[in-house]
């Protein structure tokens, strides 16, 4: 994705994809806003994606504290790299499970955002190169 | 548990024997120095910049201003000290804290921050086109910051305890006036540069404490974060169950319910928010939210690596840690450093780097206060046409009659550090949130509905606190006011109950009262619309200026 990515940032910015694109693109401003009823085809692309990882994050955020409660025994029984399970899922697995899943989101939309043909590099042109150069190395 | 706090246990640590400790106080005047002289460095006068920095911040510095601003004391001290105290539940603190990141990223970082506005009070009075919204918003922003400061005026008269060996009430006010002084002098620039640099100061001090006592014991070697296995288990299996039990200080649904405000109150928490406005454009802003978390991480994770350690060396060296006293778990992380004799240099850091904690903090949450003060309720309600000097004034002002309030009520706290600070996150949790939320993802959402929330909201999220603090100033003879409330709906953990009960309200009374008018429905819609916007663009500058030449 990083291939895909750098060629889309590199033509993003210039004024014939930018027209191109405002002349075909939707009125998002007569979209209406619904949670449950996505209107453009972007805002159901990205309420597919918001739904999906928010399921995956109900999952792990209040997966290891319900399976601790419904099997007891189990959970503090069985051990992992020393912890009790019920334990290290808790402490462990929710907190990192949250950031690998932000990661997951903000690189789909980044890919959302190709798929669509949208540059955040407009927005910040006025700057020097520091903020471009700040853009592509935060990725690593 | 509430009462601990006040108690001097029997058992005594000798941490806060030795008086004044001159090296671990130049460590502390000089870290102070540092942040004045950057915060002088990067000066302002612009009320502009003062409060959202000129949006022009990178995503990876913009993550450690989100989570210096986040490290507050109760972060640093406290949740190590409710993982030590109360096991299993302790942990739903550091699930909730870390784990709300994830929704404030997917449903309302991107869209806040276009949406363009630099507080909570403004967003709710433009999206719901009210001044009285707008007021309720600000006067809540007010009542957190004001909770939550309490709790970093406790941590910080703890920590001056151990550096100055002054008496506790001494430095609770010697801290907080250095705190005010540098609010007000530096500004939300100077600020921001300093959150950096404190995030770095910070996790710095944290890590050195936690490495060193790892190394020394054997207990770790070059990631503690995941090498305390053997230690936690080893205080549950054969010391006493308590440290791991499942549900043995507080049943399934009081872990999911203070799991649950915390997440909601990350999500609602005005000085957090702000925090997007100053990212360079929308995916940096989304790229600083996944950096921030990650920062966050790094002390969160070794909170609880703290707790278990640290327990371990007060059964060793003091006594039963079920003994432990409430003053005592709260400053357990320097009491780790100091328990395993590391040398008083290196503990005296690891106490500093909890009042740069307190610090970086306490300043964003003067700063949003000020601004609700000076911007919401002073400007927009009381003198619209009040010049940049009189916004200054009334928000310098702000900061210090909070300051000098907050200051007296630290003096006698009303409960564990980071439970404090759970509470005033129930409360953005229960009363901001939901209308946050439904503003963002509902365009049909009215103003009276969001009023009729807001206090709905009020109702649960501040009445749960008064039903259980309020008895501890004034006598009426039992702990809490209304019992069956309390256990329905703890202080800490009123969004539970309170979320859906406000998103209700909103919903019904909205149903029942006139639609938003046409161009603040614009504005929702353009807070959504995946095309770039300037700069220093805001969502009502495209919708309403005709930024859209589609239109007809």
């Amino acid at each position: 994705m990083t291939r895909e990515q750098s060629s889309i940032e590199t033509d993003g910015g210039t004024d014939a994809s930018v027209t191109g694109r405002r002349s075909e693109s939707v009125d998002y401003l007569d979209a209406k806003i619904n949670l449950f009823d996505p209107a453009t085809p972007f805002m159901r692309d990205h309420l597919r994606l918001i739904w999906a990882l928010f399921g995956v994050w109900v999952l792990f955020t209040f997966g290891p504290v319900t399976a601790t409660f419904l099997a007891t025994e189990t959970m503090t029984g069985t051990h992992v790299l020393g912890f009790q399970l019920h334990y290290f899922l808790t402490a462990l697995g929710s907190p990192i499970g949250a950031l690998v899943l932000c990661a997951v989101y903000a690189w789909q939309r980044d890919r959302l955002d190709a798929k669509y043909g949208i540059s955040h590099e407009t927005e910040s042109a006025t700057e020097s190169g520091t903020a471009v150069a700040a853009d592509g190395g935060e990725r690593q | 548990m509430i009462e601990a706090v006040l108690l001097e246990g029997s058992l005594e640590t000798g941490l806060f024997d030795g008086g004044f400790k001159l090296v671990p106080a130049l460590t502390l005047a000089a870290m102070l120095a540092l942040f004045l002289g950057v915060g002088w460095f990067f000066r302002v006068a612009a009320v502009d910049d003062m409060w959202v920095a000129g949006r022009s911040i990178g995503s990876i510095e913009n993550g450690m201003a989100i989570a210096a601003n986040w490290m507050s004391v109760a972060a640093y001290l406290g949740v190590a000290s409710l993982v030590a105290f109360l096991g299993y539940f302790g942990l739903a603190y550091v699930v909730g804290w870390t784990t709300g990141y994830f929704i404030l990223l997917i449903f309302m970082a991107a869209q806040f921050r276009r949406f363009g506005k630099y507080t909570a009070p403004d967003f709710v009075g433009d999206r719901y086109y009210s001044d009285l919204g707008r007021a309720i918003a600000a006067s809540t922003t007010l009542l957190i910051a004001f909770v939550y400061i309490i709790a970093q005026g406790n941590g910080l008269g703890l920590m001056a305890q151990y550096i100055f060996g002054v008496p506790y009430e001494v430095g609770v006010v010697l801290l907080m006036a250095i705190t005010i002084g540098y609010v007000a002098l530096s500004g939300m620039l100077g600020a921001t540069k300093n959150m950096t640099l404190q995030y770095v100061i910070l996790i710095g001090a944290f890590l050195l404490g936690l490495y060193a006592t790892g190394w020394s014991q054997g207990w770790s070697t070059v990631l503690p974060f995941v090498e305390y296995g053997a230690q936690s288990t080893e205080i549950a299996t054969e010391i006493d169950r308590q440290f791991t039990e499942p549900f043995q200080d507080a049943g399934y649904y009081h872990w999911v319910a203070l799991c649950v405000s915390l997440i909601a109150g990350t999500c609602g928490l005005p000085h957090v928010l702000v925090r997007f406005y100053t990212a360079d454009n929308e995916r940096n802003a989304r790229w600083a939210t996944v950096w921030g978390l990650f920062f966050t991480l790094l002390l969160f994770m070794g909170t609880t690596a703290y707790a278990a350690f640290g327990t371990l060396l007060y059964e060793e060296n003091v006594g039963p840690y079920t003994e432990m006293t409430g003053t005592q778990s709260d400053t357990l992380v320097v009491l780790t450093a100091f328990l395993a004799d590391l040398p008083e240099w290196l503990v005296g850091i690891v106490a500093a780097g909890a009042i740069a904690a307190g610090l970086a903090t306490t300043a964003g949450l003067f700063i949003s206060a000020s601004s609700a003060a000076a911007h919401d309720i002073y400007t927009n309600l009381y003198k619209e046409n009040a010049t940049q000097r009189e916004q200054l004034i009334v928000g310098r002002l702000t900061i210090l009659v909070l300051g000098a309030v907050v200051t007296y009520l630290a003096l006698d706290p009303p409960a564990l550090i980071a439970e404090v600070v759970g509470m005033s996150f129930a409360l953005a949790g229960t009363v901001l949130f939901p209308v946050f939320f439904l503003g963002l993802w509902w365009e049909d959402a009215t103003r009276e509905g969001a009023i009729a929330g807001m206090l709905v909201g009020l109702f649960f999220g501040f009445g749960s606190i008064v039903n259980e603090v309020l008895p501890q100033y004034v006598d009426i003879g039992r702990d809490v006011i209304v019992p069956a409330f309390a256990t329905v709906v703890p202080a800490t953990s009123s969004s539970l109950v309170g979320v859906p009960a406000v998103m209700l309200t909103i919903v019904v009374v909205s149903r029942f009262t006139e639609d938003p008018p046409e161009d603040v429905k614009r504005l929702v819609r353009q807070c959504h619309s995946p095309e770039p916007m300037e700069k220093m663009q805001s969502a009502e500058d495209v919708a309403t200026d005709g930024g859209t030449p589609a239109d007809d």
